[in-house]
């Protein structure tokens, strides 16, 4: 099936790329494509214009600034997996880009374009969420960071603005490296959409217990932090106990659709599954990700 | 499950030490795939070609009140649009006549193109030929068309019962079976108990890696063309016939298949194609899309299997009743062939004397369905060999056990009656099976361990009342090369190489001395259809008899010039030589010389019959069906995930008695394939509709395993050397297939202690046994 | 729509064609000629379409053409010919890896990336490299040993310094290509093949 008809305009600065946006506000960035080219050639998008971001090598760049490791839009999953920044410094994303869809999307989809496509099951956002991911938008002669999740705002819905464009993802690198566990579940082992991902991390705290994060794939309108089962956590020691609390309140919080993978009530029954061993893994001084020194 | 089976001690077995037979030679068509040389359908233009398109119903059931395709002809570079109108009469014509041994089926054919009613999403209603895809795809976009939506019917039983929306007067039965052997009432009585199981196949897709495609022109004799991915270059009757054209003016020129699995085995393309062709007096290229060939191409057979079965305590089965009940979708196509495969297989490769078997398929608004390796063997199987197991656990006796108590053996009848004459060597691979899987894994209380087991048999060849044949030409060139011409579609399985490699077997020369030229219903000897497992059985025996009807007008030419009696000869690496004095010695290329002066002729072309035999018994379903049967096994160890539900095989192996292995790399390919494509139908695949609309329209929706799924299948590959094919060759192809995926039910059974009863097992499926078995107690 | 001319790279040879912007690099590659590339699924499920962009394999359906621009294409075709196959091709070849083929060219390609990062690839990580290819003939086994077996024999050759059949000089990126001197193709051959 041919894509649609479109204009494909091909800046090669982000400057450029800004200007062209503010002329046409409704040209549609492209980035690695894997999501928007399946939208066109169904026909559920068909923008006249598309905005080629790939030649932009301001956007393709990871560094670390300030403490902070920011990732340019661009940057390919495949890339992200390649770099010891990321390993070193967001071990939880590097894990789910591990196992994102397959090889050879990896190498195409980009850290941009899995937020900005904004499925509720993408693969990167739990753990960014689990980090303090901000979101970094720029239209012409502006530039804003906003936190993930208020970025996030209902399936395959952002708060991007016509005329702007997601540039970057800026991750704030903790002093202390925290310890961190990712597991998720899919019809089957490559290739295939998450029916249900959790992610949790544990961040070291000066005095006390640490402090636990807990965030969800595919199970809500949009990737979710669990709020009300990391409240159960605030202050205690992790023990099997409490997390087979704060497991079962995740399970409540979230809102699971029935589709072609599976039932609602399957994916709830996994959630308190998946935090339940996610929590268990943080807990035990060898499991998780990270070595917490 | 007892764990650590000793393999059973193989017969004593004298298979002659051949030259290229049994090698795992690479395959003449393997380097040029390899290095992306290979030219499939889709791959083809001609100059001055259009493209083609379909407009397809998206209504499950309707009557088309108004179709207007104005808008879409007056689109500037759209060649033209056909509609039903357009072809009337043209039908496909697929439940033959007097080939079921039933009645005839009448206003059942699936027209070319829906005329006054669609009876399935996807069925075809116009065709569209224009410049460029783009064109062609916006032409359909303007097609307009009104529906009166009718009531539909989704499910087969619902279909018989009074009331149910009517696909074709006077009701929805496509097909129909009874099988009567023995006294069933009187088996049953003798029995000491009955264990009763109902089990459920869904649609599934077949899932090749080619899309359907096809290039279509007129050539300067006035003769359609139609390059194409097919299984059958024989469908040049059936366009021809659609077209009301002499069957000499259709050629079918089959291109390698990129993947067939029994979906390219109907028509697909070719009589769009001709008629555009015709039509618009130019050359006209058709490429379905990955979601047009989910959508518009046939499925396999969900079927719903209920067996009741009488066993003593001592684990013999008295007797037997099968009921079955299988889903045709909206036309018949081969429906009452696979219906007549899975009755006449409806009871396992076992001995049974008191068998019914009550099978019936019913037309539904559906995807309808068709060929499907193993084409209702494997249903058969998913039932028989779970029934097997259910009977063991009854009976509290291992599972191998009650298999060996009941098991066929050669001489022993099925349930049509039909002896089975070739070896059978199931408890032969059972336990290689099962002795594969080495030691058992220890699992916890989460991950729980278990081990199936499945025997199952497959018929190779076709139907014997078809009265198959198949033909092929073998010829020597003066310089001792060999060519083939051979009808053969090769559809992957290396149908064309096993040809080459059995030639240059019989005529002494190197596997690269043979060329084969396939596939083209105009010049190549026709060989019948890639289906069945029959080509190796067939055109492998046309083979043989071509070349050595060749190889004895060559060592007699040859022993007449070096002076020695024929039966002195010895014949290899393109020489001819005294055996006992090799120093005598003549090339093959010089011998050749000599016949071609002489007038000798140094090509034949054979033709091979497979045995003729007349129907079933129309009350008793009772008579021979097949020419033979190959014999088979799979043994799986998974672990269940009792929390998450989802399934991980842990170890799988298949064993199988292949009579004779043609290229060693080529069956093991097969084998390891078929069984991948059956864990698959047990762990993952469903081809899943909703009122009719399918909800699993891609490879995104409908999953197939990817290398990091399962592991490796040890292949254990068993030559007991009775096969009626080349050199005492079985077939393969099929029965690859049928026991994967009963013993991976079997095995998740034996893990969790309770059995589901549908394939395939979900993650969901799994935690509801899990529930069950917690409460029971097992878990 | 602009349709302009986009200068394309591929195997060695340099294509100037007319190609309108909505089209994908797997449309454009087939229409110049490169039927190795499959079309199987055009949804980046299946990799069929797979070629190397820049040395890494990714679905050519998933790329527009004139993105491609600039960068260098490999495809299946560019590795080996029948005269001259690459190791990998004959591997496949050999171990009986190649039943319809039409799943071969992807994986290859995407064989021939894995190799390049890791020339000693477990059957893990050969899994996991390949992943994105599917095949429904082989159940994968006999791909698997193929490559293990190019491997081997890669690691062989190049340790005992003789130049491999069809393989260029490998450069300090890793990539090869065929050492084919680069050759100008004008518009008028775009479109002499309708092979999408």
């Amino acid at each position: 099936m041919t894509l649609p008809a479109f204009d494909l305009l091909q800046p090669e600065t982000l400057g450029e790329a800004l200007k062209l946006l503010e002329a046409t506000p409704a040209a549609v960035p492209i980035a690695g494509g894997t999501c928007l080219l399946l939208d066109l050639r169904e026909r559920k998008r068909t923008p006249g214009t598309l905005l080629d971001l790939s030649r932009i090598e301001e956007l393709h760049r990871i560094e670390v600034i300030d403490d902070v490791l920011v990732m340019g839009a661009m940057v390919t999953i495949a890339e992200l997996l390649d770099n010891p920044r990321v390993e070193a410094h967001a071990g939880v994303l590097h894990e789910a880009c591990r196992t994102f869809a397959a090889p050879l999307v990896r190498n195409r989809a980009t850290i941009g374009g899995n937020l900005v496509h904004a499925s509720p099951a993408a693969d990167t956002a739990p753990p960014l969420l689990l980090l303090d991911a901000e979101i970094e938008t720029q239209a012409e002669g502006r530039k804003r960071l906003t936190p993930l999740d208020r970025f996030l705002v209902g399936p395959c819905e952002t708060t991007l603005r016509p005329g702007h464009l997601l540039t970057a993802v800026r991750i704030p690198i903790p002093e202390r490296p925290p310890r961190w566990a990712y597991e998720k579940i899919r019809l089957r082992k490559a290739d295939a959409i998450s029916v249900v991902s959790a992610a949790a991390l544990a961040a070291p705290s000066e005095d006390g217990p640490p402090e636990v994060r807990i965030a969800l794939g595919a199970v809500a309108p949009t990737p979710i932090r669990a709020w009300d089962a990391e409240e159960t956590l605030k202050g205690r020691e992790l023990t099997a106990g409490a997390i087979a609390v704060a497991a079962k309140v995740a399970a409540e919080e979230t809102c699971p659709i029935a589709d072609v993978r599976g039932s609602a009530a399957y994916r709830r029954r996994e959630v308190e599954i998946l935090v339940r061993h996610c929590l268990s893994d943080l807990m035990t001084p060898s499991g998780g990700g990270g070595d917490g020194n | 499950m007892i764990d650590n089976i000793q393999p059973k001690p193989l017969p004593e077995v004298e298979l002659p030490e051949l030259r290229q037979i049994g090698r795992p030679l690479r395959r003449v068509d393997a380097l040029g795939k390899a290095v992306g040389a290979t030219v499939y359908a889709a791959d083809y233009s001609m100059p001055n070609m259009l493209r083609a398109k379909v407009f397809r119903s998206d209504r499950p059931h309707a009557r088309i009140v108004r179709l207007d395709v104005s808008k879409a002809k007056a689109l500037a570079g759209v060649a033209c649009v056909l509609t039903g109108e357009d072809v009337k009469g043209a039908n496909l014509n697929t439940d033959m006549p007097g080939q079921t041994g039933r009645p005839t089926r009448s206003g059942s054919d699936a027209p070319v193109l829906a005329l006054d009613a669609v009876r399935y999403v996807g069925e075809p209603i116009a065709l569209v030929a224009a410049e460029t895809v783009a064109l062609a795809e916006e032409a359909v976009g303007r097609i307009e068309i009104e529906y009166e939506e009718l009531p539909a019917v989704f499910d087969p039983e619902q279909a018989l019962r009074p009331g149910a929306p009517i696909l074709f007067e006077p009701d929805n039965v496509v097909s129909r079976y009874t099988i009567r052997k023995g006294d069933l009432e009187k088996g049953m009585a003798e029995a000491d108990l009955v264990v009763e199981n109902t089990f459920r196949m869904p649609f599934v897709e077949h899932a090749y890696l080619e899309p359907d495609a096809g290039v279509a022109w007129i050539d300067e004799q006035g003769v359609i063309n139609i390059r194409v991915a097919t299984q059958v270059v024989e469908h040049f009757r059936s366009v021809a016939r659609a077209l009301c054209l002499p069957q000499n003016k259709v050629r079918v020129r089959g291109t390698m298949v990129g993947g067939g699995f029994g979906s390219k085995e109907d028509v697909t393309v070719e009589i769009f194609l001709a008629f555009l062709a015709r039509e618009t007096g130019r050359p006209v290229k058709l490429v379905y899309t990955r979601e047009e060939a989910f959508l518009a191409t046939s499925k396999r057979h969900p079927f719903k299997i209920t067996h009741r079965t009488g066993v003593k305590r001592d684990g013999r089965i008295t007797a037997s009743h099968v009921e079955m009940v299988a889903d045709s979708g909206a036309y018949p196509y081969l429906t009452p062939y696979v219906l007549l495969y899975a009755t006449g297989m409806a009871t396992g490769p076992y001995r049974i004397d008191n068998v019914h078997v009550d099978s019936v398929a019913a037309a539904t608004n559906q995807s309808f369905t068709s060929a499907f390796r193993g084409f209702g063997g494997p249903q058969a199987a998913l039932a028989y060999e779970q029934q097997m197991d259910a009977i063991a656990a009854a009976l509290g006796m291992d599972p191998l056990e009650v298999r060996r108590i009941n098991y066929l053996r050669t001489g022993d009848t099925t349930c049509t009656g039909q002896a089975v004459t070739s070896a059978v060597w199931s408890e032969e691979c059972a336990t290689r099976a099962l002795h594969a899987l080495g030691d058992r894994t220890s699992g916890s209380k989460t991950r729980r361990i278990g081990r199936g087991l499945a025997n199952t048999f497959q018929s190779y060849g076709r139907i014997t009342w078809f009265h198959d044949t198949s033909r092929a030409w073998v010829g020597v060139e003066q310089d001792g090369t060999v060519v083939l011409r051979c009808g053969v579609p090769d559809i992957g399985a290396g149908q064309s190489n096993s040809l080459c490699q059995i030639a240059a077997e019989i005529l002494g020369v190197p596997l690269d001395h043979v060329t084969i030229y396939a596939t083209d219903s105009a010049v190549t000897p026709l060989a019948g259809t890639s289906t069945a497992t029959r080509q190796l059985y067939m055109s492998g025996n046309a083979v043989c008899l071509a070349a050595n009807t060749i190889r004895a007008r060559l060592t007699a030419r040859a022993a007449k010039h070096i002076g020695v009696s024929e039966k002195e000869i010895e014949l290899g690496n393109s020489r001819v030589w005294v055996k006992d004095d090799p120093d005598r010695f003549i090339e093959l290329a010089e011998v050749a010389q000599l016949c071609a002066a002489g007038g000798i002729e140094l090509s034949q072309l054979a033709q091979f019959n497979a045995p003729f035999t007349g129907g079933l018994d129309p009350e008793t379903g009772q008579g021979d069906i097949w020419p033979d049967f190959t014999f088979g096994a799979v043994a799986v160890e998974v672990a269940v995930d009792a929390e998450t539900g989802q399934i991980e095989l842990l170890k799988c192996a298949a064993a199988h008695d292949v009579g004779r292995a043609i290229n060693r790399a080529a069956v093991e390919g097969q084998i390891a394939g078929g069984t991948h494509q059956g864990l698959g139908y047990a762990l993952m695949e469903e081809f899943a509709l909703k009122d009719g609309r399918v909800v699993t329209p891609s490879f995104a929706e409908y999953l197939i395993p990817t290398t990091l799924d399962y592991p490796a299948t040890e292949v254990i590959v068993l030559e007991s050397g009775t096969g009626i094919g080349p050199f005492g060759a079985k077939g393969i192809g099929e029965p690859a297939l049928t026991p994967a995926a009963p013993a991976v039910a079997n095995a998740v059974a034996d893990a969790l202690g309770v059995r589901i009863h549908e394939v395939p097992l979900t993650a969901e499926r799994v935690l509801e046994a899990v529930d069950e078995a917690r409460k029971k107690g097992l878990l | 729509m602009e349709t302009r001319t986009v200068t394309l790279d591929v195997n060695g040879r340099t294509h100037d064609a007319a190609i309108a912007p909505n089209t994908t690099l797997l449309e454009a590659l087939r229409a110049l000629g490169y039927t190795d590339v499959k079309n199987g699924c055009e949804k980046g499920d299946c990799g069929a379409c797979a070629v190397l962009l820049n040395g890494r394999a990714v679905n050519s359906c998933l790329v527009l053409a004139w993105q491609a621009e600039g960068q260098e294409i490999v495809t299946n075709r560019g590795l080996g010919t029948i005269e001259h196959p690459h190791p990998i091709q004959e591997a496949f070849a050999d171990t009986g890896a190649v039943q319809c083929g039409f799943c071969t060219s992807g994986m290859i390609i995407a064989t021939k990336a894995m190799l390049n990062r890791n020339p000693d690839p477990t059957e893990d990580e050969i899994r996991e490299g390949l992943s994105g290819n599917l095949c429904r003939c082989t159940g994968y086994g006999q791909i698997v040993e193929a490559v293990r077996l190019a491997a081997e024999r890669l690691r062989r050759s190049s340790s005992s310094l003789s130049s491999l059949r069809g393989e260029g000089t490998p450069r300090k990126d890793g990539h090869e290509h065929a050492p084919v001197e680069r050759v100008r193709v004008s518009d008028d051959e775009f479109g002499a093949g309708d092979n999408s």
